[in-house]
């Protein structure tokens, strides 16, 4: 047989593994699969990769396809198997403080049965009722609120994946304590699923707090708002988030302010949220032009607002761009930021997680060479920088997770090991895995 | 192995006073903290104490060139006979890395050599406002490299996570001899979380030789209780209430009628000596949140029948409580000579049921069995007492901690919840994971050390070998050709 009838026989036998799909609404950078598979059973996910594997296709998991900017562009594409009937709450033990919950599920439908037991997944996504948790882990994407509660990584507790060979694999387990075995749930957290395929998660969750506040500052400089930032960092008061918005990106999420915008996140009992609060407050008002407290619904909208800002869906004609630096030279790097613009014209917001250490800058422009040129620059900032979505055209001849970091070797081998043909989202992970 | 050259080349790494000759001195390096009874004794060929990472990656290139067996080795704290060189080879001891590299408080890390004593640290950073989280009950003796190798807990990792959620980065040496840092002071370093997988690998994928930990700032207010129960069960129960209550104590220690006599008899802690258990409970945060937490925590145990609830007053009595509780392990040689420690986690909410069958297996092999743990987590730590020269006693201690491990495992817990699985452990590894599961991480270890140098004979139970990984793609593929594989 031809490599060709091979391959059409395998997406034939696929075909009937699962609910199929059309092939249109999953494009990756310009691509679209000949063939979409939504398994329904672990079983059948197995079989549907096996098979691909053996057939050398190039397969995309697919989860919401919310996060999709990210990664660089496919060398190929010819399936994609959607996870989206793969989504039980299998396993919820409210009084353990642990669920465990398939790939598929939405953030949107965990959160809403959490919640009725007054728990959460502290990760705030406006699209929440489409973005999946096991696209979520493997994109490795966690908001501001990380710096109270621990990245989604440091929730985890026990992961279920299956390989290309087809094989099935777990670790950990279901306890919030746990060192038998390696850390299989870490190997897989923002590997953008190229080393397995995440069919099941296990956290441990939050009670979610009784109460919330956000005190909003702004500010004429970004020094002044960077020191209240960090003054409250420093001290021993304990918000949830802390982060810095310049005008446009406070605009972004509903905060219409001049100049930079501190925003810091209270969470816990009634009583004890409202004078954290105001101390808080009392902290940031000396160099502020304006202080406002955020309450209840109004506080946790503005979040979820600032969890659309730092996302890696599509953006249009954007690019947005996650630069790592510690807290305290977040606000150098937001000026180098401003400084990499000259020349182009390109339209900058900058929302600083100073809780974290962590810049995203989102970056318009009507023209790819702008976008590339502006990318190319930033891509040399602070201490790691990652292009988490733009056009394709910006894309081509750069590696979207910036400079190589120096385990990129053990990085290969671990693909080498798991993924031996190259099925699994074949070059869009990091140095083209 | 040619042993003489071997040690030649070592001795031009290291100098003369890096390597360990006089037998006497050897002796220490043939055991770590696990009982010799189960984890044996064995004698390295070489151990060598390197001062650098520079050091470290010459021995790991040398061992390559000759093909032998390298062990890290932090204080020999480790309860899992982790630290062994169960295949001679070369020993290499990281205590002598013991240097403080930076302090940085305002973005919230510090960097030190892996042989950095864990209280060291916090002890240094305290007066600064910081602290380094995680504090394993050995931590006057036990390193922060041992401590990421073997993803340690203590007490306070129930409110501010173990090992794992405080490291940033790490210097390491790997298998092939390569020196590398993975990720670093800001998050989401991009690529495959190499820190994290590190992290808990019990020296089986490379020699950590810096470390960058998170520093985490000192809370506002602490405030320490301490609650009486008449028996293991209800004392389990005011656990239980107290995590579904939504309360995250900083801490949330057990310790049953036996600990608390030891603990009395050897240091005075003032634990109410009739008590059939009691709990340590620490609250910390702001001011306002832990006198909330406080009053519904005593309304909690009383609820659950606690005899009596004692606030710790003064820094004094707090130091004195959480004294008792850290010299628990120490205090036991007072009730027998020996002693087999458990590790399990179970489900917080199977607390109950699984102390009462902790208490059934004692009576029923006739063994003593203390219990002193870390029960916010559900990690519990039966202490099985023994005597290793009464005949039969051996084999009652094995059979018994086997049951406690099956019946753990069984209602939905797990192996080892902070000290590792070791040599000691591995066996057990087939209760919880299937041979899939094992092949996955086999297929981890093969990519950082194809050569299988690394640390050999720990965590993969005994017999296999990362060559199974190969035989179940096979048998995948059989299974697809339709062919019966044998
Ligand atoms: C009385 C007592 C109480 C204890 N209490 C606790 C507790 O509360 N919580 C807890 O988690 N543990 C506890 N332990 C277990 C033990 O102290 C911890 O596992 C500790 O982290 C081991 O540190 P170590 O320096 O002694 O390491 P070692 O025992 O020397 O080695 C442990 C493992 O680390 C590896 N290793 C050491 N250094 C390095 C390095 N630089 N690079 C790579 N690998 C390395 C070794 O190969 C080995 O696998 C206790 C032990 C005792 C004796």
């Amino acid at each position: 047989m031809s490599d060709r009838a091979v391959l059409q026989q395998a997406l034939d036998r696929i075909a009937t593994l699962g609910a199929r799909q059309e092939p249109a609404a999953y494009e990756v950078d310009g691509l679209t699969p000949q063939l979409v598979v939504a398994p329904d059973s672990p079983a059948a996910l197995q079989e549907i990769l096996s098979l691909a594997n053996e057939a050398g296709l190039a397969t995309v998991p697919w989860g919401g396809g919310t996060q999709m900017g990210l990664g660089n562009l496919p060398r190929a594409f010819d399936l994609a198997i959607d996870l989206r009937k793969l989504n039980a709450i299998v396993q919820y033990e409210p009084d353990d403080l642990t669920v465990a919950v398939q790939a598929g599920c939405t953030l949107g439908e965990l959160g809403a049965k959490l919640g009725a037991h007054g728990q959460m997944l502290p990760v705030d996504f406006p699209t929440a009722d489409r973005t999946t948790i096991g696209g979520l882990v493997a994109t490795g994407l966690s908001g501001p609120r990380r710096y109270g509660y621990g990245a989604l990584r440091d929730l985890l507790i026990g992961i279920t994946f299956a390989l290309p060979s087809g094989q099935l694999s777990r670790g950990g387990g279901m306890v919030v304590k746990n060192v038998s075995g390696y850390d299989m749930m870490r190997l897989h957290y923002g590997a953008l699923g190229s080393l397995g395929v995440i069919v099941q998660l296990n956290f441990k969750v939050i009670p979610k707090p009784r109460a919330e506040r956000t005190v909003v500052a702004a500010y004429r400089r970004l020094s002044d708002a960077a020191e209240a930032a960090l003054q409250v960092r420093f001290s021993q008061l304990a918000p949830t988030a802390i982060v810095l918005l310049d005008a446009l990106s406070a605009q972004g999420v509903g905060l219409e302010m001049p100049g930079w915008v501190v925003s810091l996140r209270c969470e816990g009992p009634a009583t004890a949220v409202q004078r954290q609060a105001d101390r808080i407050s009392e902290v940031v008002r000396p160099a502020a032009d304006r202080v406002e407290v955020l309450e209840g619904h109004e506080s946790e909208r503005l979040w979820t607002e600032v969890g659309g800002s730092i996302g890696a869906g599509r953006l249009g004609r954007a690019i947005r761009v996650r630069i790592g630096q510690t807290p305290s030279e977040l606000p150098r790097l937001a000026e180098e930021i401003d400084r990499a613009r000259t020349g182009l014209v390109v339209e900058l917001s900058r929302l600083l997680d100073i809780g974290s250490g962590l810049c995203y800058a989102t970056l318009a422009a009507e023209r790819d060479e702008d976008l590339q040129l502006a990318w190319q620059r930033l891509s040399g900032l602070g201490l790691h920088a990652t292009l988490l979505t733009a056009p394709p055209g910006v894309k081509v001849d750069t590696d979207v997770f910036g400079r190589q970091p120096a385990g990129l070797a053990v990085m290969r081998a671990l693909k080498e090991t798991f993924d031996p043909n190259r099925i699994l989202n074949p070059g869009r992970f990091i140095g083209r895995l | 192995m040619d042993r003489q050259a071997l040690q030649e080349r070592l001795l031009r790494i290291v100098g003369p006073d890096g390597i360990i000759d006089d037998p006497d001195e050897l002796l220490v390096y043939e055991y770590d903290a696990s009982d010799e009874v189960f984890a044996g004794h064995h004698r390295p060929d070489i151990t060598v104490l390197p001062r650098t990472a520079d050091q470290v990656q010459e021995i790991v290139k040398l061992a390559n060139e000759f093909g032998v067996p390298v062990t890290p080795r932090g204080a020999g704290t480790g309860l899992a006979g982790a630290a062994l060189a169960v295949r001679g080879g070369i020993l290499v001891v990281m205590t002598r890395m013991n240097r403080v590299l930076e302090i940085n408080e305002r973005d919230g890390y510090a960097i030190v050599e892996p042989g950095v004593i864990n209280l060291e640290l916090s002890q240094l950073t305290q007066p600064r406002g910081y602290f380094f989280a995680p504090d394993p009950s050995s931590q006057r003796a036990c390193t922060i490299g041992g401590n990421v190798a073997n993803n340690s807990g203590g007490p306070h990792c129930l409110k501010y996570g173990v090992t794992s959620n405080h490291i940033l980065g790490l210097e390491v040496v790997l298998p092939n001899g390569e020196r590398i840092w993975t990720g670093g002071p800001a998050p989401e370093s991009p690529g495959i979380d190499l820190t994290g997988v590190l992290v808990g690998s019990e020296g089986t994928l490379g020699i950590v030789t810096k470390v960058m930990v998170r520093l985490t700032r000192l809370p506002e207010a602490v405030n320490v209780l301490l609650a009486a129960f008449a028996d293991l069960e209800s004392a389990s129960q005011a656990t239980s209430a107290i995590i579904a209550s939504g309360i995250l104590p900083a801490a949330l220690e057990m310790m049953d009628h036996l600990t608390i006599k030891a603990v009395e008899a050897a240091f005075h802690a003032g634990y109410p000596e009739d008590a059939g258990a009691v709990l340590l409970i620490e609250l910390d945060g702001l001011a306002e949140i832990v006198a909330e937490s406080a009053d519904r925590v005593v309304e909690l145990c009383r609820g659950c029948g606690a005899t009596e609830v004692r606030v710790a007053r003064t820094p004094r009595e707090r130091e004195l409580l959480w004294l008792g509780r850290k010299s628990a392990f120490g205090a036991m040689g007072r009730l027998a000579p020996n002693y087999y420690l458990v590790d399990t986690t179970v489900p917080r909410t199977k607390l109950p049921p699984t102390m009462r069958t902790v208490e059934e297996l004692s009576r029923e092999y006739r063994l003593r069995i203390a219990n002193v743990f870390h029960a916010g987590d559900g990690n519990l730590h039966p202490l099985v007492l023994f005597d290793r020269f009464v005949p039969g006693e051996i084999e009652r201690v094995l059979r018994c901690t086997t049951d406690i491990l099956q019946y753990c495992v069984d209602v939905g817990g797990t192996l080892s919840g902070e000290h590792g699985i070791g040599l000691e452990k591995r066996d057990y590894m087939t209760l919880i994971f299937t041979t899939e599961d094992l092949c996955a991480m086999a297929g981890l270890k093969r990519s950082f050390d194809p050569r299988e140098l690394f640390n050999p004979d720990k965590v993969f139970p005994s017999g296999f070998s990362c060559g199974e990984v190969n035989a179940i793609r096979q048998q995948a593929m059989a299974k697809r050709l339709g062919i019966e594989f044998v």
